[in-house]
């Protein structure tokens, strides 16, 4: 299966999370809020300036700036 | 178990993990943490077969969309404005006529120092100083609903690109805008900000947004030099304080605030209708702090003030710190008065103003008083506008930013810079123009 950085997602793209990477506190509030290996997520949009987006996971909506997701590889479905 | 024996227990348990599952332990902790949910989920809960699309996420639709996410987010806020100072101007009229009421009648007191002193010191100057109550608390009122109904979240969300280039987070954008308003409340919003960087640059830029106090100055100025470009001198005002707000912003990122900005990983919680009782509380909490300070810092302030000025140490003092405003054109011992006294509250310098210089009514408006009795110019009144936005923050805010940033190094330092860039700019205008007249 093709991975991509969550970043690269458009919208309304769909994938199950790979891998997280990132290090110090950036993995760890990834972590936190539920972005684990073999989660689905689904972008839902992008803010109008482009950035940051909006994701659903684990049935909430959670907002990450780019940079940010550019942590984490999404097997894209 | 001493300090060592510990780190050499977790070192060889972190390695231990490693080798097992080949990650680190955070992640093996989290794995382990959101299975475990997953599989008490499984047991205890019936999912639908379909994802319901819920109320918030049709309001998002509309709410954050790409092309309306903006143009919403700027009505918003412009309610949120008009909201407050609609509401709010009757009830500063009755506070304000109150306290002259009480002042006036506190004149008759004797002895004559003590009915000037009730009078003129304490319901005067607290009077002029407690107008804010409406506007303050009106600002919280409809900040409250924004928070509480989850929009706030949302306008971070729209606002965050923007913010992130001058260096800052999505959550510094509301304060900023509130600045406009009064700097009080704004510099108490900063609290959502969690990034201790982000937050301590959104205060220290704060005061350059030109607050409500600053409109009356601008529009008395601008209305006695500037005939046929008032309304473009005003925004002129409001212009250069949000310019200087970005390169302060960023001159402090770069250098004593440097550091990552706050992470932007954040929930989008879902929407609810604030409950009137949490409303009142959220208004409350953040309101009451400016009453105390006007009880305490402001009052001390408004009876050394009218001492000054009964005793009549205040022209002295005017001619003592003037000279240091001759290089800006305003080196009159009357304008170095109405600065110092602007201090209080910046509408205060006008109040200055109008002592200084009585029967101005007769003589065609104050403005043109003081352009015929100190000689001013336009370049030099526009000089003296930039001075008021930029020059030291008023008592109030000086308070809070103490409070907020819990630190005397960090409030002194507010009013050190912004008193040498006020005399920086004030002195370019006047310096620079002086070329061309």
């Amino acid at each position: 299966m093709p991975t991509k950085l969550l970043s690269e997602l458009k919208s309304k793209e769909k994938g199950k999370i790979a891998k997280v990477g990132g290090g110090g506190s950036i993995h760890r509030r990834l972590l936190d809020m539920g972005l684990v290996s073999g989660s689905e997520i689904e972008v839902e949009r992008v803010a109008p300036l482009g950035d940051p987006m909006q994701v659903r996971i684990k049935g909430y909506h959670l907002t990450l700036r780019k940079e940010e997701a550019a942590n984490i590889q999404v097997e894209v479905i | 178990m001493n300090r060592e024996e510990i780190l050499r227990a977790q070192e060889k348990s972190l390695a231990h993990l490693r080798s097992v599952y080949r990650e680190d332990a955070e992640t093996v902790i989290a794995d382990a943490r959101y299975g475990f949910i997953s599989g008490l989920l499984t047991e205890a809960m019936r999912k639908p077969a379909i994802e319901r699309r819920t109320i918030s996420d049709l309001i998002d639709k509309v709410l954050i969309n790409r092309w309306l996410g903006i143009p919403i987010f700027l009505a918003l806020l412009y309610g949120v404005f008009q909201f407050t100072f609609t509401v709010s101007v009757p009830l500063m009229d009755w506070i304000d006529e109150g306290f002259g009421w009480f002042a006036d009648q506190a004149t008759t007191i004797s002895p004559e120092w003590l009915g000037s002193f009730i009078g003129d010191g304490i319901f005067g100057g607290l009077g002029s100083v407690l107008v804010f109550v409406p506007p303050i608390f009106l600002l919280f009122l409809a900040l409250a609903f924004l928070e509480d109904c989850g929009y706030l979240a949302r306008a971070a969300f729209v606002m965050d690109r923007l913010m992130h280039r001058i260096g800052l987070h999505g959550r510094s954008f509301i304060p900023m805008m509130l600045g406009f308003g009064c700097n009080v409340p704004a510099i108490m919003a900063t609290r959502t900000i969690e990034n201790p960087k982000d937050r301590l640059t959104t205060i220290l830029i704060n005061p350059f947004m030109s607050c409500g106090a600053r409109l009356p100055i601008y529009i008395l100025f601008a209305g006695a030099f500037f005939t046929a470009h008032q309304g473009l001198v005003v925004f002129s005002m409001y212009a250069m304080g949000i310019i200087l707000a970005i390169i302060m912003g960023l001159v402090f990122r770069k250098t004593l605030l440097r550091g990552p900005s706050g992470h932007f990983v954040m929930e989008l919680p879902p929407y609810r209708l604030p409950t009137i009782t949490g409303l009142v509380v959220h208004m409350w909490e953040r309101g009451k702090v400016f009453l105390v300070r006007a009880g305490t810092i402001i009052f001390a302030a408004v009876v050394l003030i009218w001492l000054l000025d009964y005793t009549g140490a205040l022209e002295p003092i005017g001619r003592a710190i003037a000279p240091i405003f001759s290089p800006a054109g305003f080196g009159q011992w009357q304008a170095a008065v109405a600065l110092v006294f602007g201090l209080l509250a910046k509408e205060v310098v006008i109040g200055t103003f109008g002592t200084l210089f009585t029967g101005a009514e007769e003589l065609g408006g104050l403005g043109d008083v003081i352009g015929f009795d100190l000689g001013w110019t336009a370049l030099i009144a526009f000089a003296f506008m930039a001075m008021t936005l930029i020059y030291v923050p008023c008592m109030a805010v000086i308070g809070t930013i103490r409070r907020e940033t819990n630190s005397w190094k960090w409030t002194v330092f507010v009013i050190g810079y912004t008193l040498v860039l006020g005399w920086i700019v004030a002195t370019l205008i006047y310096q620079i123009g002086s070329l061309f007249t």
